[in-house]
């Protein structure tokens, strides 16, 4: 039988091996009695780059922070490979799989770039020959870029660099799936070229990826699918192009007299 | 970067100069060793906790629960065994204040530790009839009241802390705890067992300083309340850490030495109490001065005398060019 499968134009790597990844379920969350995410149901699929766009407050970083075991779920569950892994310690999720950058790195200033990585490779658990060539901190600085700065401190770091620093530590967790919070707020139109390539390059390895993004430019170069959140409520799902033209998403990103 | 020779430096120091103290057998230079000691273990275990982020204003709590669960235990179940109970009582306590205090951060877990040292000195009033009340309690002397001998166990206790606080500035932990200490959710995210490592800390600490109370009651085999759960015994620990400079082991050594000899300085200049008012406004002097202790300034001297020496052989190499 002839494999059918036609290469879809927006995929710019390895293709998606079927099969979620992570999965949410009617997930409910709730500060006091307000509802930051309000059953929530989605899942990312294995091998893809997917898109986690809304405008703010809409419940990416809520999501993000729940499904990483930071916030107390109130209601629904979350899947990782199938396992629940609802409530479960940060820690645990990250030994299971699934790894996190912040958007704002704050690293303690008189640790190396060494050290920060040597936390997740003593700590995280998991085994690193998955990711052949990215056993230690010092092939995982250089696939980051950050070889030259190795043994420097991260108090000395730029911005860019401590951008990187934290893709290469959530790498250092040999994560199945990798999410990404705003990898590029902040940075350079070279800058985010750069790390657009590097993230580029850890999907290349195999990993999936969850991208938080504004910027509309990184999402519709590098995601095969995007997820539209508004109000705590999932509002879209689907292919980047066929998602940014929806009405219902221009109208939450831009208002009701703009998108028309 | 730092060699081997460099941090054999505290065991070499301790090991001569207890060595060296116990051969002379002046009684004036011993209980000044032990003093300096003592304070420098209950230093070094402030500074190990300190690392993980949490700045406690409790030690006087473990220093006397120490010396008081000596002198409970010995006669109900023997020395060794006594020992041995000042090390679970104290790792007990640890956990339990680590847990309440888990969710404070920085001045909040400080008020909260220092609540819990001040309760328990009155907690050790209220019940007399176990503890001797305000009257104190006689724990067993160390090392048949010899001082020699004293400073060779007191020596051998603070040398196990500065192992214990060099194993934990290695790789396995000082990045980790810095971590914890930085952005708690951060260390989570990269697989540290924050709340495990957070006791675990807190354990180290809280025995160490137990097991130095248990010994300093031990030196004359009687305290009082207002000896070992004073207020004295929570700030010192941090002022030398401070003063001799954080997240080292060679900086409470420091500041303990320097505490003490300024400490006999203005009590033999100034003599009487108001001896203690300035020995307090020097320290608070050093302190601003001085924010990376005095392990900040051998630092300090260190690179500008290699700047030194480096321009200096670019000079003779420029003159020899010439």
């Amino acid at each position: 039988m002839p494999d059918t499968a036609s290469p879809d134009p927006t995929r710019r790597s390895a293709p998606p091996s079927g099969g979620a990844i992570l999965a949410v379920e009617d997930l409910t969350v709730a500060f006091g009695g307000l509802k930051a995410l309000d059953g929530v149901s989605l899942s990312i699929a294995a091998g893809e780059i997917t898109g986690l766009i809304g405008p703010n407050g809409s419940g990416k970083s809520t999501l993000v922070n729940t499904v990483s075991g930071q916030l107390p779920v109130r209601g629904g569950r979350i899947r990782l490979h199938g396992g629940d892994v609802t409530g479960r310690r940060p820690d645990r999720i990250v030994r299971a799989g699934m790894a996190r950058t912040y958007q704002i790195p704050r690293v303690p200033p008189t640790l190396t770039v060494e050290e920060v990585l040597s936390v997740p490779l003593l700590y995280a658990g998991r085994d690193r020959h998955r990711l052949p060539g990215l056993g230690d901190a010092a092939s995982i600085a250089a696939f980051c870029g950050l070889g030259p700065l190795f043994r420097r401190f991260c108090g000395d770091l730029s911005v860019t660099d401590l951008r990187r620093l934290e893709i290469a530590r959530a790498l250092a967790c040999a994560p199945d799936l990798l999410l990404l919070d705003e990898a590029m707020a902040g940075l350079s139109h070279e800058d985010s070229v750069e790390v657009m390539g590097l993230i580029r390059n850890v999907h290349g390895q195999g990993i999936s990826i969850v991208i938080i993004e504004h910027l509309m430019r990184v999402i519709t170069t590098l995601c095969h699918r995007v997820v539209v959140l508004n109000n705590g409520r999932l509002l879209a799902e689907g292919a980047p192009a066929t998602v940014l033209a929806d009405q219902a998403v221009r109208e939450a990103y831009l208002g009701k007299g703009f998108a028309s | 970067m730092k060699t081997g020779l460099t941090r054999l430096l505290p065991y070499a120091l301790i090991l001569l100069v207890t060595l060296a103290l116990v051969w002379i057998d002046k009684p004036f230079w011993i209980q000044l060793a032990i003093g300096v000691a003592i304070t420098a273990i209950t230093a070094l275990a402030w500074d190990i906790l300190s690392r993980t982020g949490q700045v406690s204003l409790g030690s006087a709590a473990f220093f006397g629960i120490g010396s008081y669960t000596l002198a409970i235990f010995e006669p109900l179940i023997g020395l060794t065994l006594a020992w041995i109970a000042v090390v679970v009582v104290c790792a007990l306590a640890a956990t339990l204040l680590g847990l309440l205090t888990l969710r404070l951060r920085r001045m909040y877990f400080a008020i909260a530790t220092l609540g819990f040292a001040l309760s328990m000195q009155v907690l050790v009033v209220v019940f007399p009839d176990l503890t001797g009340g305000s009257g104190g309690i006689a724990p067993p002397v160390l090392a048949d009241g010899d001082p020699r001998w004293q400073l060779g166990l007191i020596g051998l206790l603070l040398l196990a802390a500065v192992a214990l606080s060099d194993a934990l500035l290695g790789l396995r932990f000082r990045p980790a705890f810095f971590m914890i200490r930085t952005k708690p959710e951060l260390a989570a995210a990269s697989g540290v067992p924050v709340v495990r490592m957070k006791i675990f800390a807190f354990i180290v600490s809280g025995v160490l300083i137990g097991l130095a109370g248990a010994c300093y009651g031990g030196l004359y085999g009687y305290v009082v309340p207002t000896d070992v759960f004073t207020t004295n015994w929570s700030v010192l620990p941090l002022a030398i850490a401070t003063l001799g400079g954080m997240d080292t082991t060679i900086g409470p050594l420091l500041g303990a030495i320097a505490l003490k000899a300024l400490e006999e300085v203005a009590r033999s200049v100034i003599g009487g109490t108001g001896y203690q008012v300035v020995y307090g406004a020097v320290i608070i002097l050093f302190v601003i001065a001085m924010p990376q202790g005095i392990v900040g300034l051998l630092r300090k001297a260190g690179t500008l005398a290699g700047r030194r020496t480096a321009a200096g052989e670019k000079k003779k190499e420029r003159e020899r060019h010439a």
